[in-house]
């Protein structure tokens, strides 16, 4: 590839180059891998700070599942197709399910403990996903159009698709630096955040919506992409210790990181064709969930 | 150092879940001075300390300070002026001392600010009245019982508040860290001028460390007044419905109970 090459691949709209077609699907993929991810690192570890739980992750809340549910349904009953309807639907679906799993994570005598959240999550995200493919099957046009989206690829990123997710990915992440003293404080228990002048109902309120909604617009986009908010955080609390000032910015280029390594790795491995990075983060992550599951110390009763 | 705010409570109604557990109390908190709520099981003295530092909110009733309702001032300065530690708080895994004494300065921090000298200074001099300066880098997670109860308070006084509230702050120690903890507790109200409300189980322990005490039962205020005017045999009689005999503390000459069971009574 020359230099020539590279110019025209990022600023000429057609360009009859092979390398420059290369380019210019390249780039916005991996600037939309390293925003998705990014996203998805900052929303994992919000929802990880709120629930006080470390083992929530969009995808294992079933968060996500609940993002696709919509969106599928929005693609087979009301004839939706762009990225800017999908965004809303997604968004809708995963306060929904974070909602119900929450309630069902919270009942019973002991209350909400990560281990109940997460069977909660694992539960809900099973029915969702048996109702998307019952909604699916039967409809050939709705499966095609569902297929790549369903396991989770930045493949299909452009810029008009990142033009989208921007607003949602910079609010969000702004948000979550604001928050991030206060859900410091919120980490020490309610009572000790009251203590310390945090309004404890608002800013959980707050912070569940932004970690979901930055979640549901990635879901979106680029499909239920699973564990990455779980390994970005894990990753940065063992590197620099539980303060969430450090926490959520590393977890976001951690994220950002993962994410873009795992596209990389899927088009390496399925070369000539590719893996979808969906399939990448969870082969990495499902055993890392094991593994911090095993460590857990069960803090209930 | 002395403090100047006035806390009180007005015909506080307050419970769970509409299970009212405290009927109407009205209590004056005396300023610089160390207070503590006594109280059987199950009497309210934890919701009325809760309640008093805006845990809980009343079902009717309101707290005053310096003749504001504390419901009415903005929490962060709010939180300049009482500070709180709950009877089990929570640390993230993995968290040092320092740092979950440094987490104290979070009213006094803005989104801008950072840290200044005085939030270093604050945590330092928090650390040195406990203790605790040498165990800094340590992890919470590895300290001992009384050790991580001193990490808590240090927590609280690097807030530097006027008011302290503290819910059983020696519930769980061993007998020595008890009393250790309590001579700190008095430490900070000596050199500061710290108002301190706490709620203690030991009632002898209350009686020697007190300057004031509050004594509830089943959600009134029974008594209140310095020990040795209130602490009485009557008195623990109708809290507690325990004979006793009260005595003179040798150590302290603070009155102390001994209590009288159906077994090995001799006079």
């Amino acid at each position: 590839m020359t230099l020539d090459d590279l110019m025209a691949g990022l600023f000429l709209s057609s360009s009859d180059s092979y390398a420059a077609a290369v380019v210019s699907e390249r780039v916005p993929r991996t600037v939309f891998s390293l925003l998705c991810g990014g996203a998805l690192g900052v929303s994992g570890a919000l929802m990880q700070a709120v629930t006080r739980n470390p083992l929530a992750d969009p995808s294992i809340l079933g968060v996500n599942t609940g993002a696709s549910l919509f969106v599928v349904i929005g693609i087979a009953f009301f004839n939706i197709s762009t990225a800017g309807q999908y965004i809303w639907l997604s968004i809708v679906g995963a306060i929904i399910t974070a909602i119900i799993v929450y309630g069902i994570g919270s009942m019973g005598r002991t209350g909400n403990t990560p281990l109940k959240l997460v069977l909660a999550g694992a539960a809900t995200s099973a029915i969702l996903s048996s109702l998307i493919s019952a909604i699916m099957l039967p409809r050939s046009f709705v499966m095609d159009q569902f297929r790549f989206w369903q396991v989770g690829s930045v493949g299909a990123a452009n810029w008009d698709f990142i033009a989208i997710f921007l607003p949602f990915l910079v609010s969000g992440i702004l948000l979550a630096f604001i928050m991030a003293p206060s859900l410091n404080a919120l980490l020490l228990g309610d009572e000790i955040a009251t203590g310390q002048g945090v309004r404890t109902g608002l800013l959980t309120l707050v912070s569940a919506f932004t970690g979901v909604i930055l979640c549901g617009a990635v879901t979106a986009l680029a499909g239920p992409i699973g564990f990455i908010g779980l390994l970005a955080t894990h990753l940065m609390r063992l590197i620099f210790g539980p303060d969430l000032r450090l926490i959520i910015p590393m977890s976001a280029i951690s994220g950002a990181s993962i994410l873009t390594i795992a596209d990389v790795l899927g088009r390496l491995i399925g070369s000539p064709g590719e893996v979808e990075a969906g399939i990448i983060t969870a082969f990495i992550g499902a055993p890392v969930l094991i593994l911090l599951a095993t460590k857990l110390k069960v803090r209930s009763l | 150092m002395k403090s100047t705010h006035k806390l009180q409570t007005e015909q506080i109604v307050a419970g769970y879940d509409s299970k009212k557990i405290l009927h109407g109390i009205d209590v004056v908190i005396p300023n610089n001075q160390i207070n503590v709520i006594i109280g059987p099981n199950a009497c309210g003295k934890s919701t009325l300390l809760k309640t008093m530092a805006r845990l809980i909110k009343p079902i009717t009733g309101d707290v005053i300070l310096d003749g504001k309702s504390i419901h009415k001032i903005p929490p962060k300065k709010l939180a300049r002026v009482l500070g709180v530690l709950p009877q089990s708080p929570i640390a993230p895994e993995g968290i040092s001392v320092a740092d979950l004494v440094g987490r104290g300065r979070f009213p006094h921090q803005s989104l801008l600010s950072g840290w200044s000298e005085k939030d270093y200074q604050a945590v330092e001099e928090a650390m040195d009245m406990m203790g605790i300066t040498e165990l800094a880098n340590r992890q919470l997670d590895e300290l001992s019982g009384g050790q991580r109860q001193r990490v808590w308070i240090a927590m609280a006084l690097a807030q530097q508040t006027d008011i302290l509230f503290l819910d059983e702050p020696t519930t769980f120690l061993d007998i020595t860290y008890q009393v250790e903890i309590l001579d700190l507790l008095t430490d900070l109200n000596r050199k500061y001028g710290t108002t301190i409300v706490m709620v203690l189980h030991d009632i002898n322990l209350a009686a020697r460390y007190a300057d004031y005490i509050f004594a509830l039962r089943k959600g009134e205020l029974i008594a209140e007044g310095r020990p040795s005017e209130i602490i009485t045999d009557e008195l623990i009689k109708e809290i507690f419905e325990l004979d006793c005999t009260v005595i003179e503390d040798p150590v302290s000459k603070s009155p102390m109970i001994v209590p009288r069971g159906r077994f090995h009574v001799f006079s």
